[in-house]
């Protein structure tokens, strides 16, 4: 594994206009760390950023031709970041600021598909701020801000100095049914420790084995179809990964534009190594993980955050998987 | 501590490594350009330095962070940097600015008869001879590439969606007209003839126009992005890389539309990061992406050479002289070989 510790990590800030990202980024670059940050902002940044390495960005989203119908790259990232890996001393991170509007899937999905980029860095984490008076109302009006709930790692909750303890649990039970596996971090003026949110290594497929879901009991109701939920499944039975491949691959197909992010441990029937992915929309990154560990429990563990859900007979699916 | 061991060459060196000089830098080269019989090359700490047979190179503190772009003015060096400013260089080292885009990235520069032109996120900005103030050229997204023709009364301007063409008519004033081709461009460049237009996609292809009918084209099969490309022999082939072999596509004639290119193979089974036409000739120097470097006929496979053997690093430069007495190589480890082409015995 000699080129991960070539590649630089990029974290990704993500969150509403006002919910405190470049209140975050002045704490990142001002504190006494001793690192090399870049910085890509966007023209609507909130006020004045100050740092030697800050470059200034257009959102530009491009269309591959690759026969994914729903991949969607930042044109603008592709360029900065090969032209980053070029300077003579190493950065320690970059951070990548995006619009209060941004899907954060166009930045991901560049970390799949641009080779170059995929080559000297990687996507560490991508790390959304929320306004805990706010949220609940942009989550209601902004599909955009579902999505930056949905694709994070970490949840920044700012204010929470301006809400009461009821309401916070109220914001607090709202991100978790959109996104069970992001890490909450209750803040005011942004104040975390950078360790909690910089070098997390979150898309790596080393960290999905982390993965628990301990929500199988929650009840799936919501007030809109649109809503962004997720589902998981867990199966002691092995999986047969002929059936496995041709189910999930066909579904990724056709569903790809409303699962939004994926990931799973898979048993195989046969197989001695641990299979694990992780996918966002319709790209994926998989790879065998090394062997179960000794006495313990082999078991799947699939994991879907996406939009109408389940119109996609996910249940059925996994079950058809399972070797007879 | 300093060992004399010019007395026992190794081995594994080819004879221009031995004949030249070695600079390991540990800066990466971004760039190289040729400018008369010296060459100028980018760095990647914002330096310039200027190779010229019997001087010496000093760096020339020119850009902040990284020099993105160069080009030639004449006998002068133009650059563009991270730190938003575009320069003119003079061979002696003299700077002086020509623009600053402050935060914004200067991605590209081009001269043609004294005009200069940079691009700056979605805007080219063009310098006319003894004019202060450029004139701005807005595109609808960040600008992938800029190049001038031979003669300099078009400009190239790849961006997403294709290229836009702008065309000086005899009052001086510019038009644009679209080439559209779905996808994003990256570089671009002019047949030496005039006749054809070429970019680089974000895709591993290439794609080209025949200006005089817009008929288009992919040029596809690569395995990699296609960082480098040139024209060699006039406008005989156009040598590209993104392969494990450097692939020469025929653009004489009516062009490559239903030909096959020749592809021309090296020892190593490396892909291809740097092409460069030898100067009048229907040869080419190919780097790689373990540092080597190869000269090869593109008709004559059989007849290439080793340049330079494997530094680990992917050739990001390779540059030759106008008189062709000499030849630079760079690549992203910050290694630069600089040496005579011919033996200075046989002359």
């Amino acid at each position: 594994m000699e080129e991960t510790n070539k590649q630089v990590p990029v974290t990704v800030l993500t969150g509403f206009l006002g919910a405190g990202k470049t209140t975050l980024l002045n704490r990142i670059l001002t504190e006494q760390h001793g690192k090399k940050y870049a910085v890509i902002v966007n023209e609507f940044g909130e006020q004045g950023i100050d740092n030697d390495l800050v470059v200034d960005a257009d959102e530009e989203v491009f269309e591959m031709n690759n026969g994914c119908i729903c991949c969607t790259v930042r044109g603008d990232l592709i360029r900065i970041l090969s032209g980053l890996m070029k300077r003579a001393d190493k950065l320690d991170a970059i951070i990548v600021e995006t619009t209060g509007l941004a899907d954060p899937a166009p930045v991901a999905q560049t970390f799949f598909v641009d080779q170059d980029v995929a080559d000297r860095t990687k996507l560490d984490a991508i790390v959304t701020v929320a306004d805990a008076v706010h949220l609940s109302t942009q989550l209601t009006d902004h599909h955009e801000a579902e999505e930056q709930i949905a694709f994070a790692d970490v949840v920044l909750l700012n204010k929470i100095d301006l809400v009461d303890e009821s309401g916070l649990e109220v914001v607090k039970e709202r991100i978790k049914k959109i996104n069970p596996f992001a890490k909450i971090i209750n803040t005011t003026k942004c104040g975390v420790s950078l360790n909690e949110i910089l070098n997390l290594d979150a898309f790596s497929l080393k960290r999905v084995l982390d993965v628990e879901p301990d929500f199988l009991t929650s009840d799936h109701d919501h007030e809109h179809d649109d809503d962004v939920t997720s589902l998981s499944f867990v199966s002691d039975t092995p999986l047969d990964m002929e059936k496995f491949q041709d189910w999930f691959s066909k579904l990724l197909q056709t569903k790809g534009q409303d699962i939004l992010r994926t990931k799973g441990i898979l048993d195989f029937t046969g197989e001695s190594d641990r299979y694990v992915f992780q996918g966002v929309h319709m790209l994926m990154d998989a790879s065998p993980m090394g062997k179960w560990p000794e006495g313990k429990e082999r078991s799947s563990r699939l994991v879907f955050i996406g939009r109408n859900l389940e119109s996609m007979n996910l249940k059925e699916g996994f079950e058809n998987c399972k070797s007879a | 501590m300093k060992a004399d061991t010019s007395q026992f060459p190794e081995l594994d060196k080819t004879k221009f490594e031995q004949r030249g000089t070695d600079f390991k830098l540990g800066i990466p080269v971004t760039n190289a350009v040729t400018v008369g019989n010296s060459i100028a090359v980018g760095f990647g700490d914002g330096t310039v330095r200027i190779f010229t047979s019997g001087e010496s190179s000093e760096p020339i503190k020119a850009h902040k962070g990284i020099v993105l772009c160069m080009s030639k003015d004449g006998d002068n060096i133009l650059t563009g940097g991270d730190d938003g400013r575009f320069l003119n260089i003079s061979l002696d080292g003299k700077i002086s600015e020509i623009g600053n885009f402050g935060t914004r990235w200067v991605d590209h520069v081009a001269a043609n008869n004294g005009s200069l032109v940079c691009s700056s996120g979605n805007i080219v900005y063009l310098w006319s001879p003894n004019h202060k103030e450029p004139k701005l050229f807005e595109h609808n997204s960040t600008i992938g590439g800029i190049a001038f023709d031979t003669k300099g009364r078009r400009l190239a301007v790849s961006r997403y969606g294709g290229v836009t063409l702008w065309k000086k008519d005899y009052s001086n004033k510019w038009n644009s007209s679209e080439l559209n081709w779905k996808g994003s461009h990256n570089k671009v460049i002019f047949s030496p003839d005039g006749k054809y237009l070429v970019t680089s996609m974000q895709e591993n292809q290439l794609h080209f126009w025949r200006l005089k009918d817009k008929i288009d084209s992919a040029m596809s099969g690569y395995g990699a992005k296609i960082k480098s490309f040139a024209f060699v022999d006039d406008s005989k082939y156009l040598a590209t890389s993104g392969a494990k072999e450097a692939v020469c596509w025929p653009f004489d004639g009516d062009g490559p539309v239903g030909r096959e290119p020749i592809c021309l193979p090296y020892v190593g089974n490396k892909l291809v990061t740097f092409v460069e036409p030898f100067p009048n000739e229907n040869a080419i120097l190919t780097g790689l992406s373990d540092g080597s470097v190869f000269l090869s006929e593109i008709e004559k496979a059989s007849n290439t050479i080793i340049i330079r053997s494997f530094t680990e690093f992917e050739v990001s430069a390779i540059a030759v002289t106008k008189d062709c007495s000499h030849l630079l190589i760079g690549d992203m480890g910050g290694n630069i070989l600089w040496t005579s082409i011919w033996d200075e015995e046989k002359k």
